[in-house]
């Protein structure tokens, strides 16, 4: 493992370290933006001559890089969301938790690629380009914090940023052999966060190790001023090794990738094996899952990105000769097929005389989904899932359509739902790709989470994709 | 539930999408087969559960009525109008 | 016949410091875009934080409102695109706003009525749109300023009524200090949605009317509008449901065409928001911030204070202004002095000033010590309004100018006495006529006194004085003609009777010798049912002038029957707190030699001389106040009833104890009556006004000539045994009162019956308040005419003459 809190103050390391992103993202296009100096710049460190070597790093966080996706805002870098209407955006301010990581001595490298607004599991959605997966790249990364997964994967960067509306973080942090942690709800101010779904997202960590993730949650969780859904982050003792793991008896007869359905298997054996109490549990409403969510994000999405309209911001049809053609042709323009499909349905589901059928029964089923866990935790610590019913898939795959990567938010999208805590961790390599797996937990349950991880950790680490910066860097 | 082209551009245009013909009969199709999908919802006794707006909910939340924009906040977010005249930020507006 | 409902959606900008939902200054008249930042404008990645002020505001007005408070207030996203709306959804309430359910009290033409409130609910406003050729101008700075919406129930009926309405509305909301009420800056916005539909059919399709700002338009929007739906309807066509604008320079609404998609606003809840619940000591911080609201004040004023009705608008008008008054009150001052003078003389120094009563020289203490100054008749009126006028220019108290000027005013009986006893040497020959029986150069006297002391003598303990040292008790008479005064000839006809007679056959019985003066105001004809405004004139400007002078006992008035009842009611109205007693008296046939002689038939030929002596009698003894003296009976001036030509002729209606006197129309010092003024605004008032009975079958447009010649108020009396009805044929009221509210006609209504008869529950006399008449209460028709022509002298502007005329019927007796 690289040093990482030397990489930028070490004019060498930085060199050298900065010609092999620049390089490795040739292939994989994991970043939007890549200015480390200008996050030196913002961090207040100086540049990286200036800082000596052997200035005692006095805050947790001191000098280590990351990378932040591209729909939460750093003030200077752009905001471009993957998508065209805020192409040339620069964002004229930072948001919370990139803050108080900057105040931990961390330092922005760059912006990382993404499914236009965090709307989809591939990173095929970014209007500029696709990212590509490290372990293989004619393969996607996940989404929609592909890029963020894949600057880790490929170790450019010791953890990034991503967000997880329905499992944006998870997703592809399981394609890439990495950590990816979506905190409970709240537990991570949203400020600054470029809104999707907002009742159901939150800021969330990608990592190469089980220690960086719970260092830089522990920085970034809080309550905030300026978001007033956050939360004071409670601590939950955690069970350790006696914990209790449930695993829903509705998995049975839920199609899983065979390279999937073994890695779950071989989970549930290793944490057997480390002494922790396997029992079945049930979530009846696991069915219904992706219609609630579904509803509800498209729904809030409608309204989330209502303000893109070219007139304050953002990408303007100069040609326009009224403002109501303005805002048709500037969004026409500006927003890719899949984020019109989402407005459209979130825009259906809310108008009168639907709202009921749709939008009104989603959030009652929610509601269903909340107290099936919630019964759930009453038994067992933690719930076991796959992440996603499959590993890595290529581009423009026939099986992988639009929709059937809606269905296969299954596992995913039912933490976002209940508002808890939820890690991907990496579980095992099947067929030359990472399979990762999930754990869930009660609310602010995240220490239970970090280090039940750590053990498997001990067992199985983060792999490393055949062409990444260690063995360049050795 | 089949989504009619009539209701599609009603909603388009509620959402100010202003559709191609060969994009908006892609998302007829799209639209339609997540509608369809959502029908599922339909099976589930809804009687007795609350709506959930919120995720998880904190006591009030409220903030002091005290100014805490800075001056050169406006001046930044000027720069990136795409059209201004003085201070103002401008539309068309042929008539 | 047709109904209409009216109903308001009201915004008012709460007055926080900063924005609803950001930091932002909450001020919107800045520089353009100044008051901006990313939360407001809208920009990505933003979340609303609320303020904490303007959501207790929101309380603090729904609870004013009487609403149910809601135990979880929630934010709704309202979705429309528009330019000047950042976010393209509005943050609003929807299924759970902060308030419901509430209810203001209005009192409309003296009729009360409960306007339900539908809800209060706290929001964010838009930018500001600016069209500018073939581009528009975009400014930012009131986007997300705090905007407070409350909605009423269609309980409103006419224009002004909502106006009415709107006014107290606002009165209320600068009391709670929440928004300044100003409704050309856009602080307060008024749209409104009317329906009218046939009686009884329940509410019609809904039209909602926008750009009402300004009360005015608020009232001539909705009329307009009721006419144009009504018309429709008439035609039988159909109301569009629609928007429309109201188009102040053409005064007519103008439809908006929007699409009905447009209307579909999705609302649902924010999720950046979490729903408010008020806690306990939340909700008693909202009840211990509630004031007396105006029209609870209004009402206390009344009955705490016994101002009127107009006087206590005035003070309730403002807050401070009624603070101020009963701050001065608690420290001891007179409530109706105090009234007096904060509408009239510290007014205009507020005016001259321009200052407001806060902050101004004139502090509680210091209106106070003036006022006491007064009372304790250290000063009289005269040297306080100079005090007055000093505390303003020199900031010193009342006490410090008037010991620092020598102003302090003579009481000392002995003093004066001394001052007095020598301008009575220095003046024998005035002395001399005045003991000869000429009371002109009584005034000369004083003025001597006055002039002695610089001006500081009590001008009416030196009239005391003076009249006591000259043994003075003059009696009035002043002859107005009737046949009282006159003469029978031997063909039947009655002629102005001598004088000389009279008043020797008056001296006999009342010993009164010397002390009477007959006068007699040349009138245009001895019969009494041929009174002009010339005769009037002349009788107002007398008595005035007589009340001015002091030097009077007592005035008894000679009247002809006929139109003793107008006469006396007038008087009442104008001098309703004369210093000395006013009689008048009549006599249902002349006074002859003859009947003189046959003495013991006196009754049945005349009670002329009978009716007069007792008068002068009664002049020199009753208490103050307006009589009507008539065969050993007092009547009261108000609510006179000429019944029969015969003893007993006259009664009095619907009072419950006599009336002699009572609250001014309106304060005013006796220096206003100018002969010709009166003269000039009587005859208009007379030429403007018309007594009509509506009876069950009239032809209700003749009304409409009526007005084709002048015609502006009309007094309409009622039956509950058959009137008039408001159908759609010329044999009803309806056309009158449409074409006479286009054309600002006013309408009032007397019960003209011997009972007092309750408005509310009568429906043809709700029907015409509903149309616009002003209940007149339970005054007879007589008295009703008389208050009108007594308005029209004592106003000084269209607008206060109105007031004046609306403020009668709350009068009850």
């Amino acid at each position: 493992m690289p040093e990482w809190d030397k990489i930028l103050s070490n004019p060498e390391k930085f060199k050298k370290w900065k010609e092999a992103a620049v390089f490795l993202d040739k292939n994989i296009k994991c970043f939007l933006e890549f200015d480390p100096e200008k996050g030196i710049k913002l961090s207040g460190t100086g540049a990286p001559a200036d800082r000596p070597e052997t200035e005692p790093a006095d805050k947790p966080l001191s000098g280590i890089p990351f990378a932040v996706k591209d729909n939460i805002a750093v003030k200077s870098f752009k905001l471009t969301c993957g998508s065209k209407i805020l192409s040339n955006f620069v964002s004229p301010y930072t948001a919370t938790a990139v803050t108080k990581l900057q105040n931990n001595g961390a330092v922005v490298i760059g912006k990382t690629n993404l499914d236009e607004f965090g709307m989809g599991s591939s990173t095929e959605n970014s209007a500029f380009s696709p990212t590509h997966n490290p372990w293989d790249v004619k393969r996607v990364p996940g989404g929609s914090s592909g890029g963020s997964a894949a600057a880790v994967a490929a170790g450019l960067v010791p953890f990034a940023l991503g967000s997880d509306t329905g499992g944006s973080i998870r997703q592809p942090a399981s394609f890439c052999g990495v950590y990816g942690l979506k905190p409970t709800y709240g537990s991570v101010s949203r400020f600054g966060l470029v809104a999707y779904a907002s009742s159901l997202e939150v800021i969330g960590i990608i990592s190469k190790t089980v220690s960086m993730l719970k260092n830089v949650f522990n920085v970034m969780k809080g309550e905030d001023p300026l978001d007033h859904s956050s939360l004071p982050a409670e601590e939950k003792t955690p069970a350790g090794k006696t914990a209790k793991i449930g695993l829903p008896k509705e998995l049975k007869s839920i199609e899983l990738y065979p390279s999937v359905r073994k890695t779950l298997d071989s989970t549930i054996r290793n944490y057997k094996q480390m002494g922790y109490a396997i029992s079945e549990i049930s979530l009846p409403t696991l069915e219904y899952v992706v219609s609630a969510y579904y509803v509800i994000a498209t729904a809030e999405a409608s309204a989330n990105l209502a303000r893109f309209d070219g007139i304050r911001y953002g990408e303007r049809d100069f040609s326009a000769e009224n403002p109501e053609e303005l805002m048709l042709s500037s969004r026409n323009r500006g927003f890719g097929k899949e984020v019109k499909l989402r407005i459209l349905l979130g825009t259906y589901v809310l108008r009168s005389g639907f709202q009921e059928q749709y939008y009104l029964r989603a959030q009652k089923i929610r509601t269903a989904i909340r107290k099936d866990l919630q019964k759930a935790f009453e038994s067992v610590d933690a719930v076991l899932l796959p992440v996603y019913p499959r590993p890595a898939f290529k581009p423009g795959s026939k099986e992988m359509d639009p929709f059937s990567q809606k269905l296969a938010d299954i596992f995913t999208s039912t933490a976002n739902l209940a508002g808890i805590p939820a890690v991907s961790f990496p579980a095992a390599v099947e067929e030359g790709l990472p399979v990762g797996m999930q754990l869930l937990a009660p609310p602010f349950a995240e220490k239970l989470l970090f280090s039940m991880c750590r053990d498997y950790e001990k067992v199985f680490p983060s792999p490393n994709p055949p062409d990444n910066y260690f063995n360049r860097s050795i | 539930m089949h989504m009619e082209k009539e209701e599609l551009y009603t909603t388009a245009y509620m959402a100010r999408l202003k559709l191609s013909e060969t994009e908006s009969e892609d998302l007829e199709k799209a639209v339609s087969r997540m509608l369809e999908y959502f029908e599922k919802m339909m099976e589930v006794d809804v009687e007795n559960l609350e709506p959930t707006t919120h995720a998880l909910l904190k006591d009030n939340r409220l903030r002091k009525d005290e100014i805490t924009a800075k001056e050169q906040t406006s001046e930044k977010i000027l720069k990136n109008a795409p059209e201004l005249e003085d201070r103002f930020i401008v539309t068309p507006n042929v008539l | 016949m047709f109904q209409s409902f009216v109903g308001l959606e009201i915004h008012i900008h709460l007055l926080t410091k900063t924005k609803v939902f950001c930091g932002c200054k909450a001020e919107f008249g800045d520089e353009p875009n100044t008051n901006i930042c990313p939360v407001c404008m809208g920009y990505p990645g933003v979340l609303p934080a609320l303020n904490e002020k303007a959501i207790e505001m929101a309380y603090l007005v729904a609870y004013a409102l009487n609403c149910k408070l809601n135990p979880m207030a929630v934010f709704e996203r309202k979705n429309y695109f528009y330019p000047d709306l950042p976010k393209n959804y509005q943050i609003s309430q929807f299924r759970s706003p902060v308030g419901t359910n509430g209810f203001i009290d209005l009192k409309y033409r003296n009729i009360k009525k409960r306007v339900k409130i539908r809800e209060v609910h706290l929001e964010e406003d838009a930018g500001k749109m600016i069209h500018a050729g073939d581009i528009s101008l975009l400014d930012f700075n009131r986007t997300g300023t705090p905007l407070l919406e409350i909605v009423t129930m269609p309980d409103l009926e006419v224009g002004e009524e909502a106006e009415l309405f709107l006014q107290n509305f606002r009165r209320m909301v600068r009391y709670l200090d929440v928004c300044d009420g100003n409704m050309e800056e856009g602080s307060l916005r008024c749209d409104a949605n009317i329906s009218v539909n046939l009686r009884g059919k329940g509410l019609g399709k809904k039209v909602e009317i926008k750009n009402l700002n300004s009360f005015k338009f608020v009232r001539k929007a909705l009329n307009y509008e009721i006419g144009r739906q009504t018309e429709i309807i008439e035609r039988g066509g159909s109301i569009a449901q629609e928007t429309r604008l109201w188009n102040e320079n053409r005064d007519v609404t103008e439809s908006m065409r929007i699409k009905e998609s447009e209307n579909d606003y999705r609302y649902f809840p924010d999720p950046d928001l979490p729903p408010f619940r008020p806690d306990d000591l939340f909700i008693t911080n909202i009840k211990n911030r509630i004031v007396e609201m105006p029209e609870k004040r209004r009402k206390r004023f009344i009955e705490e204070y016994g101002l009127t009705g107009l006087q206590a608008d005035f003070i309730c008008e403002e807050k401070e202004r009624a603070d101020f008054f009963e701050n001065t009150i608690k420290l001891g001052a007179d409530p109706e002095n105090t009234a007096l003078w904060l509408a009239s003389d510290v007014k205009k120094m507020l005016n001259r000033y321009s200052t407001a009563l806060k902050g101004s020289r004139l502090t509680e203490t210091r209106f106070f010590e003036l006022l006491n100054l007064l009372k304790e008749k250290r000063i009289h009126g005269k040297i306080a309004k100079q005090v007055l006028e000093v505390v303003f220019k020199e900031d010193k108290s009342p006490v410090d100018i008037i010991r620092e000027k020598g102003w302090e005013q003579i009481t000392d009986r002995t003093k004066l006495s001394a001052v007095i006893e020598k301008v009575l040497k220095e003046n024998s020959a005035a002395v001399q006529a005045i003991r000869s029986g000429d009371n002109k150069p009584l005034g000369f006297l004083v003025g001597e006194v006055m002039k002695t002391t610089s001006g500081r003598a009590d001008p009416g303990i030196v009239h005391d004085i003076l009249k006591e040292k000259l043994s003075l008790t003059f009696i009035h008479i002043i002859s107005m003609g009737g046949a009282i005064t006159g003469e029978l000839t031997d063909d039947g006809t009655v002629v102005p009777g001598n004088p000389d007679i009279i008043i020797k056959q008056v001296e006999q019985k009342t010993g009164f010798s010397k002390k009477i003066r007959l006068e007699e105001i040349s009138i245009s004809a001895i019969l009494s049912e041929e009174i002009t405004p010339d005769d009037w004139s002349s009788l107002i400007f007398r008595v005035a002038d007589l009340l001015n002078s002091q030097d009077t006992s007592g005035i008894v008035i000679t009247h002809g029957t006929d139109t003793l009842a107008y006469t006396a009611s007038l008087l009442f109205w104008l001098f309703p707190q004369p210093l000395i007693p006013i009689i008048f008296t009549a006599a249902f046939s002349p006074f002859t030699e003859k009947t003189a002689e046959k003495t013991s038939n006196k009754m049945s030929r005349s009670n002329a001389i009978i009716n007069l002596s007792s008068s002068i009698e009664e002049a020199a003894h009753l208490s103050p106040g307006v009589y009507i003296y008539l065969d050993d009976r007092i009547l009261s001036p108000l609510n006179l009833k000429f019944e029969k030509a015969a003893p007993g002729g006259f009664r009095n209606w619907n009072l419950k104890q006599p009336v002699f006197a009572g609250k001014p129309v309106k304060n005013v010092s006796q220096e206003l009556f100018s002969r010709e003024n009166i003269l000039k605004k009587l005859k208009t008032a007379v030429n403007n006004t018309f007594l009509v009975k509506t009876f069950a079958g009239m032809r209700g447009d003749i009304l409409i000539k009526m007005m084709d010649s002048g015609i502006t108020n009309f007094i309409l009396e009622t039956y509950d045994t058959g009137t008039a009805n408001l159908s759609e044929s010329p044999y009803s009221l309806k056309k009158a009162f449409s074409t006479g509210r286009e054309r600002g006609v006013r309408f009032f209504c007397t019960s003209q019956q011997e009972t007092t008869i309750d408005f509310s529950r009568y429906i043809t006399s709700r029907e015409l308040w509903k149309e616009g008449a002003i209940p007149m209460g339970s005054l007879t028709a007589e008295s009703v005419y008389t208050r009108i022509l007594a308005c029209y002298i004592l106003a000084e502007s269209e607008e206060e003459l109105i007031n004046l005329m609306e403020d009668t019927g709350a009068y009850t007796y």
